[in-house]
């Protein structure tokens, strides 16, 4: 992961002819380098001559082969212009041998036979079982060398293996002809088996790291890129590898690849290339800008407030797309407030904003948001999802402790480590410490495992609970010895029902399914424990889980705090923060990380930062250039509010509560610890149910289900024929229809309306009230106006949504 | 404006009653019009001549094929299970002895017994591949088989093209659910949702109808105002969400207005005899509920027996909590499906509908030949039997065959993308026909050259 930011620093790109890479070392007689001759319009067809055919030769299509050891300098003609590269050969007249480890591996796995649809399936094929994607060479060795008698392999008779023999279809192969006899693969097996099947050894040189040549292009839809990878070695070795890399794209889109690493645009916009090799995840990306007409005063338009708007930019550029202008103080007040504190500014806030004429003013009403007790309210509620609190399985009395802790946890602005930390390291009565009923939801070292990684990790390790995980570097070993440092916790009934007192217990392990013995404890990549060390296990746990060397952790709640405010996960889905899912920008999570965790994980301050930005406080309102852009932020994304948040305002709004049962009067639906509470609104709505730690339990897609509520439902019909609501104030003031169509703006859109908007309503309403009859009869026409002009403001895509 | 209908008494002025509601509204058609039909017809070849339903029934877990369909009674205990075969009224079948109901009415159905696939052995990867004919990678969102017959069509009537029953399926232990939802076509062409259980004693459709305190012309008004409102604002022009937001809304008011629509999900106008034989439960009453909809015009039904395989009885049998035993396929699963499945293709058959409506029911795949150490049964992609009826699919037939123990494909092995393709052209659409993906970019509904199960369709 580190390397991964490391190579995903922002590169400049070549404004004239290059070869990638620039400088290439052959360090064995079998070493080859293909070399790309990159343009500023992508890669260019060159011609190629080498200084020196003595050292080393390069063919036709830029591959490099070594000769005798010496020096070459390789030239790549192209469009009149000339680049080079160094090349160095060395040990060329060395003996060599073909590795197990980093060559055959690579050769099964990038054929695909040790894949889950072949041999790497859990049962193998045809009694020829090997690891998926090869996790395990020495196991595979043993397969390949010793297993079905040694009949694999014929070391007398290398092209008669059986290995081959299938592999190449001469006899009947269930996965047909893999490899062809005469290529560098086929080579590699038989030369390998004709040199006794060295087996692989622990002092074999392991990838440590691999480069992308180029790391980033820009293309034109139709064009075609070649990429080429290289693999470090722990012995210092780089080698190129892009023959056994396995390629994707993460937007098909924009880019396909096939399987020899050979790009192909297919639309506008940017994709991330994944490349995979030995488990090693890197990225080369291609974009193809937008065909705008943006210009540099486009640009200078944006006023930039912090790093989040230099970066954000720099994506922009890259994709040739304007930001939008910037929001109105209306927009930015009612945003800030519903993405801040889930409520709407009253209107007298925003008429004392709106009068306000100082240039601060918006930074410090993000100031006061972040202090509000509504804050609070609405934090505690997301984490509360996040932690499944919920009365389904937590008695009433220690549901409530665990939904204070964790309101007050906000409230004091834990910082984010400790927060997840004080869960793993505390002991106890549930009651009296709420963080310690996560040990009730979640009992076994199994369901800790998949939920911590989930919940504070953003990883989905279910896969790895039966095999190794088929789309990640996650391997079953690793998810059991992170399962074993679960395996100590106690929990025994405490002083009351509901209650449970946990605490540390000096033994008990989880076994492997198959190894059928228990594995040192340690957590995902972290260091291991050794099985009979006195430390505490899920100290030992929560020191790796909240390091600030912990690549996943920050990462991990960065991108959803990210997300609630600006419509979407840097990375997407939110809650999916695997290596091989791409960031829609790199850099920006990758500086809000750093920032993240320079500031000692405080959330609030990140908050703070992300709200000051000008990328946050961009409108809505699309441009010419930025229409189709969902995912770079050159716009306020426009999201549907949440189901609590819509009921709320609702309530704000028509000055009546919601009602809920066994909870006093007033209470807002923010402010409710469970999801247990009936509400029919709240489940139209897309109420998370907090059975399982997934973002995508909560829904914000509109329904007919929610459509048809608004429309015949209670919750807001109820609302608006209250006896004491807004509707009846109103009435009892005596407000004009155009000074009471004023407040409903201000206080349900946060503006106030505009002349345009205002007459047609007015005049509907003065129609509804040409009826004849009794006084009384007349005031009730007027209510039933008003109701029906709040229900249609009420239920308009200008309230449901955040603008 | 109000439709009034002459034989029904109404009061004027503010009182238009409630029940007089169902007879006022603007009923434009649902969704897509003509125009929309005619551009599609671009895209692709569809044949309107044929008026073709489809009825999914998703048999979440993965039914076991050895003890359901592909029974194998010479294999030694630990591969044939538990349970004994029995005849069917087709001479030379025989299913398990948990579907007594389904054996009398063989000769209305097909059984494919040599289905595979090569992904992942997990549910999801199932679920999405049987459900779009694909699997959910590189980021394109294929849409349901549903979703891509509803863009072609559009509605027939007032009632949505694609109803999905009960509710959508949820964790199933992998990464999120893909499949189940339009995909790339754009979510104003995704299912609607009953979620509810129609076998609830005071099942309705929740809020179908307004409140008794609502007038139709306070109704109808609030409409007219929410439109005017909303008209001024033009910031949500690019957004998808606010698209379909005024789209769920059009949809809700296109159901409420029209009586057949309701009607179609008034179940308690079926007679208690029909609706016991299908079984009292939300399987059965979802089959139910799918023959009323598909009379009343709906083109295709997804049902989903079960939501999830967790803590719940399903076709999931590994043997061992949190999932489901074995014994619950003579116990609850088997007799569930056993009533719904031979009641509903019973009753199609007597309404003359089920030339017309292809009935397909399967798992995500099949279970392993070997019985495990819990006496259960876990997953097992490489071979497993579906069943397939009506819309042209001759009865009485077997497709395919697996091996000795049930274990892999030993003739006609066939795949989740060909049983899409089997499924669109019994529905007449062509399969060459392109779809828009995003950025426009073209995407065949099935990969080119894949074949329908073309046996199905010959005597």
């Amino acid at each position: 992961m580190r390397s991964l930011f490391a190579l995903l620093a922002p590169v400049s790109l070549v404004a004239q002819l290059a070869v990638l890479p620039p400088s290439v070392e052959l360090s064995t007689k079998e070493s080859r380098q293909q070399l790309i001759a990159q343009g500023p319009a992508g890669e260019a067809a060159a011609s190629w001559t080498s200084s020196n055919p003595a050292a080393a030769t390069v063919d036709a299509q830029g591959r490099v082969t070594p000769v005798a050891d010496g020096e070459a300098v390789v030239t790549a003609s192209a469009n009149g212009q000339t680049a080079t590269a160094t090349v160095r050969v060395k040990n060329a007249a060395a003996p060599f041998v073909w590795n197990f480890r980093n060559h055959v591996m690579p050769v099964l796995t990038k054929q695909g036979c040790n894949q889950g649809a072949c041999h790497g399936a859990q049962a193998g094929k045809n009694g020829f079982k090997l690891t998926l994607r090869g996790y395990d060479p020495e196991l595979d060795y043993d397969v390949m060398t010793r297993q079905a008698l040694g009949r694999r392999i014929s070391l007398a008779d290398p092209a008669a293996s059986l290995l081959l023999q299938k592999a190449t279809f001469k006899i009947p192969h269930g996965g047909g002809q893999r490899i062809k006899p005469g290529t560098l693969e086929y080579r590699i097996l038989e030369e390998w088996i004709a040199a006794g099947t060295p087996p692989p050894s622990n002092s074999d040189a392991e990838v440590v790291g691999l480069e992308a040549f180029p790391k980033q292009a820009i293309l034109k839809p139709g064009q075609e890129q070649n990429i080429v990878v290289r693999a470090k070695y722990s012995d210092g070795r780089v080698e190129d590898v892009t023959r056994w890399v396995k390629y994707s794209s993460n937007n098909e889109g924009v880019a396909l690849v096939d399987d020899y690493g050979k790009v192909k645009m297919t639309g506008h916009g940017e994709a991330a290339i994944t490349l995979w090799f030995s488990s090693k995840i890197i990225y080369s990306r291609v974009i193809s800008p937008f065909e705008n007409k943006v210009s540099e005063s486009d640009y200078r338009k944006f006023t930039r407030r912090n790093f989040i708007d230099d970066l954000a930019l720099a994506k922009w550029k890259s994709l040739n797309i304007a930001p939008s202008a910037a929001a109105s103080d209306e927009d930015f007040l009612r945003r800030a407030y519903l993405d801040t504190a889930g409520i709407l500014p009253t209107a007298e806030e925003v008429e004392q904003f709106l009068t306000d004429k100082s240039a601060d003013k918006r930074a410090r009403s993000i100031d006061r948001l972040l202090e509000r007790d509504e804050f609070v309210d609405y934090w505690a509620y997301k984490w509360s999802d996040l932690m499944l609190v919920s009365s389904r399985r937590l008695r009433p009395n220690v549901m409530w402790s665990f939904y204070n802790w964790i309101h007050d946890s906000v409230k004091a602005n834990k910082p984010w480590d400790r927060f997840a930390g004080d869960i793993f390291t505390a002991s106890g009565s549930s009651r009296t410490n709420g963080a310690l009923n996560y040990f009730q939801l979640h009992k076994d070292p199994i369901d800790l495992t998949e939920n911590v990684t989930q919940a504070f990790l953003g990883q989905r390790l279910t896969c790895a609970r039966c095999h190794n995980h088929p789309l990640e570097k996650w391997t079953q070993k690793q998810y059991y010895q992170m399962a074993n440092l679960f395996a100590r916790v106690g929990i025994k009934n405490g002083a009351e029902a509901g209650d449970v007192v946990v605490f540390a217990k000096h033994q008990g392990d989880v076994n492997h399914p198959r190894l059928l013995r228990p594995l040192a404890p340690a957590p995902l990549d972290g260091e291991p424990l050794a099985l009979d060390a006195e430390t505490d296990r899920r100290a030992h746990f929560a020191k790796w889980l909240t390091s600030p060397k912990n690549p996943y952790f920050a990462r991990a709640v960065v991108n959803r705090i990210w997300a609630s405010f600006m419509g979407r996960g840097l990375i997407d889905p939110v809650d999916d923060v695997r290596e091989a899912n791409a960031a829609s920008n790199e850099e920006l999570l990758s500086a809000l990380v750093k920032d993240f965790i320079a500031h000692g994980f405080d959330t609030r301050h990140l908050m703070r930062l992300i709200l000051n930005s000008a990328a946050y406080q961009l409108s809505s309102e699309a441009n010419a250039t930025n229409q189709s852009d969902q995912i770079y932020y050159s716009k306020y994304i426009v999201k549907r509010l949440p189901g609590e948040v819509i009921l709320d305002a609702m309530s704000q709004v028509t000055g009546v509560p919601t009602a809920f049962a066994g909870y006093p009067a007033g209470t807002r639906a923010l402010q409710l610890p469970d999801v247990q509470v009936q509400s029919q609104f709240l489940t139209a709505f897309g109420r998370p149910n907090r059975v399982i730690c997934d973002a995508a339990e909560r829904s914000f897609d509109p329904s007919i289900a929610q459509a048809l509520h608004v429309i015949n439902g209670d919750t807001l019909n109820k609302k608006l024929s209250a006896n004491d609501g807004t509707v009846n104030l109103f009435l009892k003031l005596g407000l004009s229809d155009a000074r009471l169509l004023d407040h409903v703006f201000l206080s349900a859109y946060g503006r106030y309306p505009a002349d345009g908007e205002k007459q047609p309503m007015l005049s509907a309403l003065a129609k509804s009230r040409e009826i004849k009859g009794s006084a009384e009869a007349q005031r009730d026409a007027r209510r039933q106006a008003l109701e029906d002009m709040l229900w249609a403001l009420l239920t308009s895509k200008e309230f449901l949504f955040n603008h | 404006m109000i439709r009034l209908d002459a034989d029904r008494p109404v009061e004027f002025c503010d009182g238009l009653r409630r029940r007089d509601f169902l007879h006022a509204g603007s009923l434009s058609a649902l969704g897509l019009g003509l125009t929309q039909f005619a551009s599609l017809k671009a895209y692709g070849a569809v044949d309107k001549s044929k008026d073709a339903n489809c009825i999914m029934l998703m048999l979440v877990g993965g039914p076991s094929q050895l003890d359901t369909w592909d029974m194998k009674p010479n294999a030694p205990i630990e591969i044939r299970g538990p349970y004994k075969p029995i005849k069917t009224n087709v001479p030379g079948i025989e299913i398990s002895e948990n579907f007594p109901r389904m054996a009398k009415v063989a000769d209305k159905y097909a059984i494919v017994r040599s289905m595979y696939h090569t992904a992942a052995a997990v549910h999801d990867t199932g679920h999405q591949m049987m459900q779009t004919g694909r699997l959910f990678q590189g980021g394109v969102e294929h849409p349901h088989l549903g979703c891509v017959l509803g863009k072609l069509r559009g509605p027939k009537g007032d009632v949505p093209p694609h109803v999905l029953l009960p509710r959508p399926i949820g964790n199933t232990g992998g990464n999120m659910p893909h499949g189940q939802s339009a995909g790339f076509l754009g979510k104003s062409h995704d299912p609607f949702v009953l979620n509810a259980d129609p076998s609830d004693p005071n099942f309705r459709v929740p809020d179908m109808l307004p409140p008794d305190y609502l007038t139709a012309l306070r109704v109808d008004r609030r409409r007219d105002w929410r439109a005017m409102v909303d008209r001024t604002v033009s910031k949500f022009e690019t957004s998808q969400d606010a698209r379909l937001l005024d789209s769920t809304f059009h949809q809700a008011y296109t159901l409420m207005s029209s009586a057949k629509a309701r009607e179609a999900f008034e179940l308690h106008r079926e007679p208690e005899a029909i609706r016991e034989k299908y079984g009292m439960n939300r399987f059965g009453q979802s089959c139910l509920l799918a023959r009323r909809l598909i009379e009343a015009g709906v083109r295709f039904v997804t049902i989903n027996m079960f939501e999830t395989v967790f803590d719940e009885i399903t076709w999931d049998i590994h043997g061992s909590k949190p999932f489901s035993p074995i014994s619950c396929y003579r116990d609850l699963v088997g007799p569930m499906f056993d009533m719904a499945y031979s009641s509903l293709l019973t009753e199609l058959s007597e309404r003359g509908l089920l030339d017309k409506t292809m009935v397909v029911g399967f798992g995500e795949f099949g279970r392993t030949p070997k019985v495990n150490p819990a006496g259960g049964r876990d997953h097992w992609p490489q071979c497993w039997s579906i069943l397939m009826a009506g819309g042209g699919v001759k009865g009485g037939k077997v497709v395919g065959a697996s091996d000795d123990i049930g274990g892999a494909p030993k003739d006609k092995p066939t795949t989740p993308a060909q049983v899409a393709a089997t499924i669109y052209h019994s529905l007449g659409i062509d399969l060459e026909t392109e779809l828009p993906g995003a950025q426009g970019r073209p995407i065949p509904i099935v990969d080119r050259g894949t074949e329908p199960i073309r046996e199905l369709f010959h005597a």
